[in-house]
């Protein structure tokens, strides 16, 4: 597991996700490798993702009803929305963070 | 597959649903490590399944998880506690786990994934808690959410292959015709499923009945009828119609109809455990010859059932009492259980189950049922049909007595009087007609057919007095069949005018 890595900010962080991935199947793959570029290019010192293996913590997974993989939280800001699949699209994800207005194309 | 790891000397492992009726149907329940598919359509019983196998699991010590996709945690508890199920006390005992696998409707969907973390996390879960069964509700719901028809096959692929690998018993249910685009998915299900369920619920004659059937049992013999099932306050319950082959108690002794005369007729009385029908035509006694039965048998202490399917019990009590006949003592001493019931209030197999459980509770020694006719309303001939022969095979194997009356009307046709085809479950039969003769009308009384025993097929007058039911001789004269009284008043003309003008009763 890799939770809790990219958190820059000391206080709590605007943007809180969470990204239930299954092993390194491609899908799984391809979310986390999205999401760290999207937080790297929009949301810069303002976000903490925790990475949740469902393969190695069902229990998380459990907690937090997840039956599908990937799935993406977003904890906050609110409204706590969940996003499935390899997240091909982006604007979707900005769109969930509330980013749409402002950020056009990545 | 499954085959591999279990297939002891060729045994298939059966793990009892105890769901009553179905594991007879199933010789034994559903295959143990295996997958069971339930199909039916919404308000088919699907759910209801699913929880009383998890259930009847979790009491006989194999702890189970659902897994529903349409219903939360919370309406599940709330419908288990209808069938009296306390969910809550089994999950604080780690003998059931409810898992909610709805679709949150806010939802995003963006690009591709995979059913993985279920498999997760049904596996560490049922690890932890050693589950042995496992419920799939609604799976439809969930595949609805994939668009790719090559990855729902990919994805089904896994889901039998780790299902097959789990070591738990599994119930998937799925509504029919429910399939993604492009995919035989119910085609998969019925080939890897190991047992194949239908459920539908279906009006008949504006009354509901539902219907179970298994599809297919791999190396199993199975029950392959329809049968019907209810949903009662208890859960599911079925009533397998396997027991044709009559394990029908014999004859006991004899025992008085209590009219001596008729006891006569009949060679000594009815048989115990035999099944006597009285055919007649409304008012000619029927009910009055069954209630002084009633009457003789708890005077000596046995118990009654008195199913009364036209009059309300209180009304029928009543009434008797013009013809001297008492039963209210035998009510409040617990002799006699007088059971009124609308015929059209439910269907056949509500009536059935609620009788049969009647029956077991109080255990009587003789049932009246007043009067078969009724039945039909149930639901119609077939429906009626039925009923009857599944309760009459319930009784004989038993051995209660059981006098039924049957309402005929005046086309007197032979299928009538002996009762909605039911004539094989019948061992007398006592027609009760009337004549009309002299400007006066006569009931009489005949014994058609009475099964190990000599009988007289002789007709005689049946005479409903104040003290109760009187069966006196005919005769067979010039005029056809006469009363005493004809025969009397043919001799003395006077008497008879003196009748017919109304001077003499």
């Amino acid at each position: 597991m890799k939770g809790g890595k990219r958190n820059r900010s000391k206080t709590a962080a605007p943007y809180h996700l969470r990204l239930f991935v299954a092993g390194e199947e491609p899908n799984s793959r391809k979310a986390k490798e999205t999401i760290k570029k999207l937080c790297e290019t929009h949301l810069k010192n303002k976000y903490k993702v925790e990475v949740v293996d469902v393969l190695e913590d069902y229990k998380t997974a459990l907690e937090n009803n997840i039956f599908l993989a990937p799935t993406l939280m977003v904890i906050s800001p609110p409204p706590p929305v969940k996003i499935i699949g390899s997240l091909n699209d982006t604007r979707k994800i900005l769109d969930a963070l509330g980013l749409r207005e402002s950020e056009e194309e990545t | 597959m499954g085959e591999k790891k279990e297939g002891r000397n060729g045994i298939l492992k059966k793990s009892l649903t105890h769901i009553q009726g179905l594991d007879s149907i199933l010789n034994g329940g559903f295959p143990t490590q295996r997958m069971t598919l339930v199909v039916g359509e919404p308000g088919s019983g699907k759910t209801v399944m699913g929880m009383e196998f998890l259930y009847h699991g979790a009491l006989h010590g194999e702890p189970g998880i659902f897994l529903g996709f349409e219903e939360s945690a919370i309406g599940l508890r709330e419908n288990a506690l209808t069938f009296g199920w306390n969910f809550g006390f089994l999950e604080k005992k780690h003998h059931l786990f409810l898992m909610e696998g709805r679709i949150d409707p806010e939802m995003v969907v963006s690009g591709k994934f995979g059913l993985k973390p279920m498999l997760s996390v049904i596996s560490g879960k049922a690890k932890d808690m050693r589950a042995k069964r496992i419920v799939l509700d609604a799976l439809d719901v969930l595949f609805r959410l994939f668009d790719d028809p090559l990855q729902i096959r990919a994805e089904l692929h896994q889901l039998n292959h780790w299902l097959s690998h789990s070591g738990l018993t599994s119930l998937i249910t799925l509504k029919p015709k429910e399939s993604p685009p492009g995919v035989l998915f119910q085609d998969f299900f019925y080939s890897m499923a190991d047992c194949v369920i239908h459920l539908d619920a279906r009006l008949f004659n504006q009354i509901s009945t539902r219907r179970l059937r298994v599809i297919k049992y791999r190396g199993s013999s199975f029950g392959r009828n329809e049968y019907p099932f209810v949903i009662t306050e208890k859960g599911i319950r079925t009533i397998p119609i396997t027991d044709f082959e009559l394990r029908h108690q014999p004859f006991g002794g004899r025992i008085s109809s209590g009219i001596n005369q008729l006891d006569l007729l009949l060679g000594g009385g009815y048989h115990r455990a035999s099944c006597i029908l009285i055919a007649g035509e409304p008012g000619t006694g029927k009910t009055l010859l069954v209630s002084t039965f009633a009457q003789k048998v708890c005077r000596k202490g046995e118990k009654v059932l008195y199913l009364s399917l036209e009059e309300s019990p209180e009304a029928l009590i009543q009434n008797i009492t013009s013809a001297g006949i008492r039963l209210k003592p035998f009510l409040k001493n617990g002799k006699l259980l007088c059971m009124g019931s609308m015929p059209e209030a439910t269907g056949a197999e509500e009536h059935l189950l609620r009788i049969m459980d009647i029956v077991d509770k109080i255990k009587p020694h003789h049932i009246i049922i007043d009067a078969i006719s009724a039945c039909e309303r149930m639901g119609g001939k077939p429906a009626a049909f039925e009923f009857l022969m599944r309760l009459l095979n319930f009784l004989k194997e038993r051995g209660i007595t059981t006098i039924l009356t049957n309402q005929t009307s005046g086309s007197k046709a032979q299928m009538e009087i002996s009762g909605n085809g039911i004539s094989s479950m019948v061992d007398t039969v006592i027609l009760i007609d009337y004549i009309h003769k002299e400007g006066e009308t006569s009931r009489t009384l005949q014994v058609l057919k009475s099964r190990g025993s000599k009988h007289s097929n002789q007709v005689r007058e049946l005479r409903i007095e104040g003290d109760g039911i009187h069966i006196l001789d005919v005769y067979a004269g010039p005029k056809g069949l006469q009363t005493p009284r004809q025969v009397k008043e043919a001799k003395d003309p006077i008497e008879l005018l003196q009748r017919i003008k109304g001077g003499k009763k």
